[in-house]
């Protein structure tokens, strides 16, 4: 019965974790948050020496895993910090983790240190005050490396004020991929878009993930600000009646109507996610699918997946931009998170990440704050056959508030998953 | 040996029993209360203090419910029924003619494999883009792209039911042999044929009721996961919507976390539905009784021509291996994909052979593949030990006392009856409690935790597995041993364990087997911080390409092969001089 012969040694725990957090507690008082600047950073950096930090991220790449393992090679070295990639299939597992945490009772020594968020999860755990509530990121020595005037998304996740609670870690955008051998002129607007999917040769050769995976749902997004006349109504929240809300999208769902039925497998099923969607190019079911990441078509024909006749293009209006974070949840253990957000944002772990032959991950650093040497090495990065230069890739759209969301996948669901 | 002694062994044994069932029960039901709660809208931390109603409207107004569950409801019943008569029609040919041994070899290894990896063997296999296709294509199809067609999932679940009976056909066969020599099968059926009916028939109308009541248990289990396999369905069931488990699944992970709520509703949902569809099978089964007891006292005897029965003999043979067949060709569909470079359609196999998936994810896997094998041993070791122990404690207590036995047997047969809780309630329902629980002991994480939850789920399989050899064995041997004067511990370890060595390596393989498919359990026991194949295998799955999944599927399939293939080598090495001891 060991279930019940631990009750008293869990108090005893619990009583100790307490009197640890109510001593920490009492030094952060004296270490208020204004002039917690490099200086208080490199106290950080000693307290943080020996130290294991729990990084949850998704684990479904293994060019990601490897980036993640070098910078934990790194870390050991320079900061005796222990980073250990727990590998998760879906950012929700630890979200869900937290929250059990939190409703057991388990204010410090949480099991999630670091986690890999954006949008809507961030949103989320911001609002239920799952995360720690200093805000720690923006005094990162490293941030000063970024430029928020001339990205605002580096402190407004999907329209949700950051308030320092995460630090960013690197870009995504939205590009679509079509294979040349089926495809000539890619359709470059949601209505070319419409018109392709219609015409006889490319019955069933298009489709996107099932919402709400997330592909999937930021290819609707996309879709919408483009035919939904007045996009400004994104930036603000949702009406809270569902219907009027729902209301609001008829153009996307216009679109939908017309196009649905001439997708692949006629509508009647979507590839799972991302992944899933890419295979079918690979294969040659459909003859175009769409990405997070600008690079993803470069790794996919580097590693076998995609043929490479393989080419990317975006929308001539631009398309969906975001900024992907790290955030520290409200039980975490100790500084060595901030560390590690801070390598993770500084000059050369972001020059290694944006390498196409590592991972292919867009900076979020600006090259006008850099050092010029610096600069000059993430100009003569190597870009894959398949990725589209920083020029063509300049026109963005910003993501809408995330209260969109469940309007925009409760409106699919009901529409074409309910029948 | 005195009185006395005899006395303290079985309070010792008795007392072990109860361990046990705590041991089992605690995580079940702190996972129940878990579920409970949130559902009536009580959940503090997302600001839920007071019961409402509320949950269940939001979900009762969830976009095409009723389909949902109409389509958990039928894949769940079709792939039990269709499982449940194809494996006892394979049971007749292999006890009426004796001459299946080959067959159940064939068919045993699909025992080992996780439902996840044939899921995506099957995948594999039968898409529009899958190796059937690329073999018939172009020169039988005139397909060089791939064709625009709903072949897997289909649109009813029909793929969903297949991949289930591959699975549960060999489970169900593991588990009815062992039941029909219980009945003396053999005997029956001759009883049957002297009165003039035909083999298929008296296997159908006079054995099969009999085998049937000692099937009830393994066919509910199939049923309850049935209704509420999650990994499976997620591949081979149709998606718009999806059935009732894949959808609670969803709705836990929605970044929004007021779902939370209906997704405690759905899970408790699940159960129900769980309770209907035992409730249908049993009514349906006590009608095929009545109408089978109606044709026995008319003294019909079905008699058809006997190539007619032969042929249709052959049919059912060859339509129960059918989807185990469809799961070995996805499986070496895998096999290929795990050491293909590329590999475009129309080409029936690659274009370019090599190791490039095995190399980008060599990091991890090794380790994983470590833990799993040290956690499927353990977990496999606990629950065997547990299951001989808890079979000990019945049968001692069901022989000390004349009439006291017979209460203590039925009192053994309902304890029993709780151990299987884990099984007949599906698992989206008690795991997020499960969590809290652990967290709150302070033991979330921990290897022994994570061993712990294992053997909640391995010891129910074990006990089904080793139950009916154990009761089944001839307590003469030990009688006579003990007429030799040997003591209770040389009865049990010099002859009761050796002759039940057989039963006792398959009820291993059987466990180390379950330990190696939990996926959803081992996430939620050890905060994601012990890896494990399977947990690797779909974390690849979830972003990697074809070959990735394919070298995932074959290392899951690798480490229970390997144990069920050394149980039966153990086995035959042990009992080659005298095969006739067999049990």
């Amino acid at each position: 019965m060991t279930a019940q012969r631990s009750f008293p040694s869990f108090s005893v725990l619990w009583m100790l974790s307490a009197l640890k957090a109510l001593f920490a507690a009492g030094l952060m008082a004296f270490l208020p948050f204004s002039t917690m600047a490099a200086d208080k950073f490199e106290t950080f950096v000693d307290q943080a020496r020996g130290q294991s930090v729990y990084f949850n991220a998704w684990g479904g790449s293994p060019a990601i895993n490897a980036y993640i393992a070098w910078a934990a090679d790194q870390l050991k070295v320079r900061n005796d910090i222990t980073l250990i990639h727990v590998k998760l299939t879906d950012t929700a597992d630890a979200v869900s983790r937290i929250l059990a945490e939190k409703t057991a009772g388990k204010t410090s020594g949480g099991s999630v240190d670091l986690v890999w968020v954006n949008g809507e999860n961030f949103a989320s755990l911001k609002r239920q005050n799952l995360l720690q509530d200093e805000g720690w990121a923006f005094s990162l020595p490293s941030f000063t490396y970024t430029d928020s005037a001339a990205l605002p998304a580096l402190i407004s996740d999907f329209a949700t004020p950051t308030d320092g609670l995460e630090s960013p870690w690197g870009r995504a955008q939205l590009v679509f991929g079509y294979d040349t051998a089926y495809v000539a002129a890619p359709p470059r607007s949601a209505s070319a878009l419409a018109n392709w999917v219609k015409q006889d040769d490319n019955q069933g050769r298009f489709t996107f993930p099932r919402p709400p995976d997330f592909t999937g749902t930021s290819f609707l997004k996309q879709i919408a600000l483009e035919v939904v006349p007045d996009s400004s109504i994104f930036a603000a929240p949702a009406p809270a009646d569902m219907d009027s809300a729902d209301a609001m999208l008829g153009p996307l769902w216009a679109w939908l109507a017309d196009v649905s039925s001439h997708l692949w497998r006629a509508g009647r099923h979507y590839p799972v996610n991302y992944t899933d969607m890419v295979r079918l190019l690979g294969d040659g079911e459909v003859a175009i699918a769409m990405a997070f990441n600008p690079a993803e078509f470069s790794n996919g024909i580097a590693q076998g997946i995609l043929p490479d006749t393989v080419r990317s293009y975006i929308h001539e209006g631009g398309t969906l931009a975001n900024v992907h974070f790290v955030a520290i949840p409200f039980n975490a253990n100790g500084p060595a998170a901030k560390v590690v957000a801070n390598f993770l944002l500084s000059p050369e772990a972001q020059l290694r990440k944006a390498n196409s032959e590592i991972w292919g991950d867009p900076t979020v650093l600006s090259m006008a704050k850099l050092p010029p040497e610096d600069a000059a090495a993430f100009a003569g990065l190597p870009r894959g056959i398949a990725t589209l230069s920083d020029a063509q890739l300049s026109h963005s759209l910003a993501e809408p508030h995330p209260s969109w969301v469940k309007v925009i996948e409760q409106g699919w669901e009901k529409r074409y998953a309910a029948n | 040996m005195s009185a006395q002694l005899y006395t303290a062994h079985h309070t010792a044994l008795a007392a072990g029993t109860k361990v046990i069932l705590v041991f089992v029960l605690t995580p079940v039901l702190a996972g129940l209360v878990g579920a409970v709660l949130p559902a009536t809208g009580w959940f503090p931390p997302l600001g839920g203090d007071t019961i409402s109603l509320s949950p269940l409207r939001t979900f009762l107004l969830e976009p095409g419910l009723i389909t949902s569950v109409s389509l958990s409801i039928f894949t769940a019943l079709t792939a039990t029924t269709l499982s449940y008569l194809l494996a006892i029609g394979l049971l007749a040919v292999l006890v009426g003619t004796g001459g299946g041994a080959f067959l159940t070899r064939l068919i045993s290894p699909l025992l080992s494999v996780p439902h996840i990896t044939i899921a995506v063997g099957f995948l594999f296999l039968l898409q529009p883009s899958g190796w059937l296709i690329r073999l018939l294509s172009p020169w039988a199809t005139g397909w060089d792209r791939p064709p625009n067609l709903n072949l897997v999932p289909d649109e009813a679940g029909w793929m969903l039911v297949t991949g289930l009976v591959a699975k549960e056909v060999p489970f169900l066969i593991l588990m009815g042999l062992s039941a029909a020599s219980q009945i003396d099968a053999r005997r029956l059926l001759e009883g049957g044929r002297s009165l003039g009916y035909g083999p298929l028939t008296s296997w159908y109308l006079v054995v099969q009721p009999q085998l049937g009541r000692r099937l009830f248990l393994p066919v509910m289990i199939v049923l309850v996961f049935s209704v509420s396999v999650v990994d499976m369905a997620l591949v081979l069931a149709p998606s718009t919507p999806a059935p009732l488990a894949v959808r609670i699944l969803v709705w836990f992970r929605d970044p929004d976390l007021m779902r939370q709520f209906v997704a405690a509703v759905g899970a408790l949902a699940q159960m129900g539905l769980a309770l209907i569809c035992c409730a249908i099978w049993v009514a349906a089964s006590a009608i095929c009784a009545r109408v089978i007891r109606h044709i026995c006292w008319s003294g019909w005897r079905l008699t058809t021509h006997p190539l007619l029965a032969r042929v249709g003999r052959f049919w059912l043979s060859g339509l129960a291996v059918l989807p185990c067949a469809l799961a070995a060709a996805g499986l070496t569909s895998s096999l290929i994909w795990a050491f293909a470079v590329i590999w475009r359609f129309p080409d029936g196999l690659p274009s370019r052979w090599g190791l490039a998936a095995w190399m980008m994810t060599s990091d991890g896997l090794l380790h994983a593949a470590l833990t799993s094998l040290v956690l499927g041993l353990a977990a496999a070791s606990v629950s065997v030990f547990a299951a001989v122990f808890w079979l000990e404690g019945v049968s001692a207590r069901t022989r000390t006392g004349g009439q006291i036995g017979r209460v203590d047997r039925w009192a053994g047969t309902r304890a029993e009856g709780l151990i299987y809780l884990p099984l007949l309630i599906p698992q989206a329902a008690f795991l997020f409690g499960l969590q809290i629980l652990l967290i709150w002991l302070g033991v979330d994480g921990m290897f022994l935790t994570l061993l712990w939850v294992h053997v909640v789920f391995v010891f129910p399989y074990v006990m089904l597995s080793l139950g009916p050899s154990w009761r089944r064995f001839d307590t003469g041997f030990t009688d006579l041993a003990a007429n030799l004067g040997a003591g209770p511990w040389r009865r049990f370890c010099a002859v009761k364990l050796p002759i039940l060595l057989i039963p006792v390596l398959t009820a291993y393989a059987v466990g180390f087997a379950v330990s190696q498919a939990l996926y959803l359990p081992t996430v939620f026991a050890s905060n994601g911080r012990i890896a494990t194949l399977t947990t690797e295998a779909v974390i690849l799955a979830s972003g990697a390409g074809r070959q990735t999944l394919g070298a995932a599927s074959l290392l899951q399939m690798a480490l229970p092969l390997a144990v069920f293939l050394s149980a039966d080598l153990i086995g035959l090495a042990r009992f080659r001089r005298f095969s006739w001891f067999r049990v």
